[in-house]
């Protein structure tokens, strides 16, 4: 073993190197080796559980729009049903009036005529009498002078049943 | 001009271990890598400081390297060549800080007066390279022990039958040729650096190291690199059932 004494290996250097190295590999394994890998592997899933969350919100988001977009084209169909159910309602409403209108204005104007015919029978009525009596009483004072109580009081009949029957 | 000896100079001694420079700076690198990789993990959080990133750039990178070729085995795996990497590639580059090889001190030796740097490129000693070297086989074969047994493991080498107790033979003789090949790439490349860094530096010291300190950066990250990868292959061939290559 000269080549190994002329490059200087000596037993206890290389038992002091060999030493040396393993308590190296048990600390760096200990202090640096395991946490670094643990934080690597957290990170790793922790990438990896973001991921597939934002996976589910992105399908969650579509499924929302589309469900908005459903909701929309009902709510519209809905809203123009509606539209066309009031103005058929209003329309219907608008021609009822109007016939009641009618059949009323009719009917007002019918009680009118009736009303005025009444009025203007009663008046006639009214003016006769008026007329009568007015008779009467110019023909007592014009009588007076020129007929006989007798002559007088046939004629005023006579003139009165005149009247009435006209 | 200084020569670089192929032997770590000694520039101390703890109890019986001689602390040569070498282990010094073995000592710093593991330090330096122990403190920065608590200060990158005291505070682990989704959102990462930038240290934390840093780490976790290197770490996720050399693990989808380990989980390529080793499948369920990365977890064990892959502290072990992990740490082989930042192990290899900080010594590597930290060799490559100014104060390397030129501050140190001047002693008798043989009678003569030499120098000796109290900073050393650690993988320009064959012992550092050797023990990583070491540590790589023998993790190999105690991960193949552990996932295939002992019974399908001692298959691979020994046979009844005659063609393929030959082939295991030249198995165990390619195992110990995977430690020095191991060992003499990693300190060959690292030393022929100094080497070559010392060399153009006495030639002239302003600017013309420049093209070969950038070099020697790509070397360090290689060498580490194919320490990493070459641990790998070796510990996944091992570990695969034997009837199953063939």
């Amino acid at each position: 073993m000269e080549i190994l004494q002329s490059f200087g290996i000596q037993p206890l250097l290389l038992a002091a190197q060999i030493v040396n190295f393993l308590v190296l590999l048990f600390i760096l394994k200990r202090f640096l080796y395991k946490p670094i890998l643990k934080v690597l592997a957290d990170r790793k899933e922790k990438i990896a559980e973001s991921l597939k969350n934002a996976e589910e919100i992105e399908k969650r988001l579509l499924q929302i729009g589309i469900d908005r977009e459903k909701k929309l084209k009902e709510a519209s169909l809905e809203a123009t049903k509606m539209l066309e159910d009031a103005t058929k309602t209003g329309d219907q409403i608008i021609k009822e009036s109007h016939n009641k209108a009618a059949l009323d204005i009719k009917k007002l104007v019918e009680k009118a005529e009736t009303q005025m015919k009444q009025d203007r029978e009663k008046m006639n009525q009214e003016v006769k009498q008026h007329l009568a009596d007015l008779l009467v009483l110019s023909f007592e004072k014009l009588a007076d002078k020129v007929l006989s109580e007798k002559d007088q009081k046939e004629m005023i009949r006579k003139s009165i049943e005149e009247i009435k029957y006209d | 001009m200084e020569t670089i000896s192929l032997v770590a100079d000694k520039i101390g001694q703890i109890g019986p271990v001689p602390v040569t420079n070498t282990l010094l700076v073995s000592w710093i690198v593991s330090v330096f890598l122990i403190i920065i990789s608590l200060i990158a993990t005291r505070k682990v959080s989704l959102v990462p400081t930038p240290l934390q990133n840093f780490f976790e750039f290197i770490i996720d990178t050399g693990y989808a390297q380990v989980e390529d070729l080793s499948h369920d085995k990365a977890k064990v795996i892959f502290p072990l060549v992990m740490t082989f990497f930042l192990f290899i590639i900080c010594a590597n580059w930290i060799g490559l800080l100014p104060g390397f090889g030129t501050i140190g001190f001047r002693e008798l030796k043989d009678g003569k007066e030499v120098f000796v740097p109290i900073f050393r490129s650690i993988n320009a000693d064959l012992n550092m390279t050797l023990a990583l070297a070491l540590v790589s086989a023998v993790a190999t074969h105690v991960l193949a022990i552990k996932y295939l047994g002992i019974w399908d493991y001692l298959k691979r080498w020994v046979s009844l039958n005659p063609i393929f107790l030959f082939v295991g033979i030249l198995e165990i003789i390619s195992e110990f040729t995977k430690i020095i090949s191991l060992s003499f790439r990693l300190f060959g490349n690292i030393f022929a650096g100094e080497v070559v860094l010392a060399t153009v530096s006495s030639i002239f010291a302003f600017f013309v190291p420049l093209p070969f300190y950038f070099l020697e950066l790509i070397v360090g990250f290689v060498q580490a690199a194919v320490f990493m990868m070459l641990t790998l292959v070796f510990i996944v061939l091992l570990t695969e059932k034997h009837g199953e290559e063939h």
